[in-house]
């Protein structure tokens, strides 16, 4: 029989708001332990919870860019559980009355993945247990999270890279957080179970907790898929239960902590007062977003004609789409653009955070002089490349290195000239080309070419260096 | 109604242990704290909607850092404390 895997994932994205949700602690990563902490946030009898609006805006925001609803009404409540992780041995969450609802994010093969909910939370304390010890660290404690909920619509291995790498992109477009997989600012909770293809009943599922990495999720996903079929197609169960991924053995355990068995004991957060949210001030957050990655996507391809390919790099990261409109502004071409970001550009940002960050030595204004003199047909490509090329190590304009001489054009005459002259200059290729090799005629070509700084119009060269040989 | 076995698996679930000859008298204790509490399942319903004693929303914090306290005062009230770390047995 053939199964197909059904999965929903659990997102927790960390909030790049200054300070604590519920305190004025700075969220800064790293630190020296227990040095970002205070009363409020270790949980000490009598402190009180004060929340942050901006961890609210971010939620808002994160919930409009994944066409959530925003509840106008929404409250806090207390997740009681007891571990040294949490202080308070609770965690302010939101149960019922989560802030967004009903949500989706789209994947390329036009499916929607459907957000059941995003609600706001604080995140727990660092813990490293040593021999029977266990040391506490609050610096993490209290930092503002969001936790994304999906509904299991999820059927592969690559729809779910393809989802949590899209999660990633709109967050970190928004501004509303780094999504630093490694540093566990966004981390994954897999909900997963195999069904007969065709069948519209859900399996058991299994969850595997708390994985940051792309990587690992898949390899994860793909071993417990796996592991389920082998389980029913040897006439096994699956059991519902909490999994942990060992990337050392590529294999999933079961957790302990049975006892906790999902009795949270939710309750309304008596501390905290209810969130309110008009409509105004939803459509006021919604007018602020910036164009998503998704929609620029659609323009690059539909109204500028760049590639499908082309159009996905360069609104992978926000800074490279926003350099590459600003560059476009008045061009006629912004294929031309595209083009030179691909290829000259890309060339000297090595890695994928080097790609993000899009620290270059040149404005996009700069690029732009440049295709517009390329456009204006007064140099060749050859040489507007290498003039990027010098642009982007010194920073400096397009002008520096096409001079008034290289723009003049190259006339007939001077054509003529530098033809004569390679024709005289290259008896071999001469010979070459008349005892019947064509591609002599290249190096002839390349000659005029290069003697002219790349202005000579290579078709011309050809036809001209043809007539002189006769 | 609140049984021994409520009260078995709260203690369980707070780490709590309860001596089994404690368990009758904490039962009645629970017991009545519920049912004072329901008190307010007893109130007139006149149609007012109650969220808070104050009717509040939205009290909300500016995202403005404030200096956090020193890893000494911290760990001040810590049970046990090591390498600036709160020490506790590890727990399973």
């Amino acid at each position: 029989m053939k199964y197909e895997m059904v999965a929903g994932f659990e997102t927790h994205i960390e909030l790049g708001t200054k300070t604590k949700i519920f305190c004025g602690c700075t969220t800064e990563f790293g630190g020296e332990p227990n040095t970002h902490c205070c009363p409020v946030c270790i949980g000490l009898p009598g402190t009180l919870p004060k929340l942050n609006k901006q961890v609210v805006k971010y939620a808002i925001m994160a919930g409009l860019a994944t066409n959530c609803k925003i509840a106008n009404v929404s409250k806090m409540d207390r997740k009681n559980y007891c571990y040294p992780d949490l202080p308070k041995a609770y965690q302010i969450s939101q149960y019922d009355m989560p802030l967004c609802e009903g949500g989706y994010v789209q994947l390329s093969n036009g499916r929607k993945i459907r957000l059941t909910r995003i609600h706001i939370e604080e995140d727990a304390g660092k813990l490293i247990h040593e021999r029977g010890d266990t040391y506490v660290d609050y610096n993490r404690g209290g930092v503002p999270l969001i936790e994304i909920v999906s509904e299991p619509d999820i059927r592969s291995v690559d729809e779910a890279r393809e989802y949590v790498e899209k999660l990633q992109q709109v967050m970190r477009y928004i501004g509303i957080s780094d999504c630093k997989m490694q540093e566990g600012s966004m981390r994954c909770d897999v909900n997963i179970s195999v069904r007969p293809v065709g069948s519209e009943e859900f399996g058991t599922r299994t969850e595997i907790k708390n994985m940051n990495s792309i990587t690992y999720i898949a390899k994860a996903m793909e071993y417990e898929f796996e592991r389920q079929v082998d389980l029913i197609e040897s006439g096994g169960k699956v059991i519902q239960e909490t999994l942990r991924y060992d990337d050392a053995t590529n294999t999933t355990s079961p957790m302990r902590g049975k006892e906790d068995a999902h009795d949270y004991r939710y309750f309304r957060e008596p501390d905290l007062v209810t969130i309110s949210v008009t409509d105004e001030e939803i459509e006021e957050i919604r007018s602020s977003l910036p164009e998503l990655p998704e929609s620029k996507r659609e323009r690059y391809v539909t109204e500028l004609g760049i590639p499908e390919t082309d159009a996905q790099l360069l609104t992978k990261y926000r800074k490279i789409s926003e350099f590459f409109d600003e560059a476009c502004k008045d061009v006629k071409n912004p294929k031309t653009v595209a083009n030179f970001i691909i290829g000259q550009i890309f060339r000297t940002l090595v890695t994928e955070s080097d790609k993000e960050e899009f620290n270059i030595k040149i404005t996009p204004a700069q690029l732009s002089e440049l295709v517009k003199i390329l456009e204006s047909g007064k140099i060749r490509n050859n040489l507007a490349k290498s003039a990027l090329d010098k642009m982007l190590e010194s920073g400096k304009n397009a002008t520096e290195y096409i001079s008034e001489s290289d723009m003049a054009g190259l006339d007939d005459n001077a054509l003529a000239e530098l033809c004569k002259q390679a024709v005289e200059s290259n008896p071999n290729a001469v010979a070459d080309f008349k005892g019947g090799k064509e591609k002599a005629l290249k190096s002839l070509v390349g000659f005029v070419m290069k003697n002219s700084r790349g202005k000579a119009d290579p078709t011309a060269a050809e036809a001209k260096i043809k007539e002189i040989i006769g | 109604m609140i049984t021994r076995e409520d009260i078995e698996n709260i203690a369980l679930l707070s780490k709590l242990y309860v001596p089994e000859e404690e368990l009758d008298a904490l039962t009645q204790e629970m017991q009545n704290i519920i049912s004072f509490a329901d008190t307010i399942n007893n109130a007139a319903e006149d149609g007012t909607e109650f969220d808070n004693i104050n009717n509040l929303s939205n009290a909300f914090r500016e995202d403005e850092v404030v200096p956090s306290y020193s890893n000494e005062d911290i760990l001040r009230n810590a049970p046990d404390s090591a390498q600036d770390h709160f020490l506790v047995k590890k727990r399973a």
